[in-house]
């Protein structure tokens, strides 16, 4: 019963190249988060493009890494709530 | 027309997931009580955070999505039934979350040297707390992907990697709020 009900998971696949681009995307954005930080910008403005930027690592991990690509639903559930997550801390960041 | 429920579109364990949302759940509480504390002193925590080293922290994280990379990999190999090479990628994986716990390990040791400790200061109350937990997640994470490379089922190598991202997901946002967000 186990294993039938998991065949389809078990199925699901992306090419290689799939996982690659998420790594080098992952990659480039924590180069761009470090680099953000060396802005003469105001705070707000970098503080608020460290978020977003991570908010974006955090739906690659989940969509790539963690496959939730292959269930859309799920990966606009978690999504919806680390920017929920995300905007609270800029909230608290900004006052 | 499909049958499949929501919960089984979930890939791998069901509770696999379960622990990957408590986690985060409780780390987010951590960064949200971290962040409502420094509103009773910024500047105290902007001075605090100068002590931390940001570009070695920058680095474990490009380590960390990197051993991510090997584990999600070592996935797609196994189930591609290319063994061997989807059990260096977990052991390569493994090293690298040795790499992180040994740059994790200077820094507190950096710390410890400028007499920097718990009691310092609220924000390195925190600091010490949150990276300090994830670190604990980090070494169970190493155990845990080299059984999966030595018990290396199809089913194990998931719940192995799985882990392992959650892990790698905790630090994307410990990262920017405890090191960058001053």
């Amino acid at each position: 019963m186990r294993a039938a009900s998991s065949v389809p998971k078990l199925s699901r696949q992306w090419p290689p190249s799939t996982l690659r681009r998420a790594w080098v995307t992952l990659l480039a954005l924590s180069l761009a988060s470090t680099l953000l930080t060396m802005l003469p910008a105001p705070p707000a403005f970098v503080g608020s493009g460290i978020l977003i930027l991570a908010l974006i690592k955090v739906r690659v991990i989940l969509a790539r890494y963690l496959d939730l690509a292959g269930s859309p639903t799920w990966l606009r559930g978690f999504t919806f709530v680390m920017i929920a997550f995300g905007c609270l801390i800029l909230a608290l960041f900004l006052i | 027309m499909s049958d499949t429920s929501l919960i089984e579109e979930l890939p791998g364990e069901l509770l696999m997931w379960v622990l990957i949302i408590s986690e985060l759940l409780v780390f987010g509480a951590g960064l949200i009580a971290f962040m409502g504390i420094r509103l009773t002193d910024p500047a105290g925590f902007a001075e605090a955070q100068s002590h931390l080293h940001r570009t070695s922290a920058a680095f474990n994280t490009a380590v960390l999505v990197t051993s991510g990379f090997l584990a999600a990999q070592a996935l797609h190999w196994r189930r591609t039934a290319r063994r061997s090479a989807a059990r260096l990628a977990l052991i390569g994986s493994a090293l690298l979350g040795v790499v992180f716990l040994i740059i994790k390990g200077i820094e507190y040791t950096g710390k410890a040297a400028q007499g920097i400790t718990f009691e310092t200061h609220p924000f390195f109350m925190f600091y010490y707390l949150l990276t300090g937990f994830h670190a604990a997640h980090v070494l169970a994470g190493v155990g845990i992907l080299l059984l999966v490379a030595w018990r290396d089922d199809v089913r194990n190598i998931e719940a192995g990697a799985q882990y392992w991202h959650m892990v790698d997901l905790v630090w994307i946002m410990l990262f920017p709020v405890i090191y960058l967000l001053g």
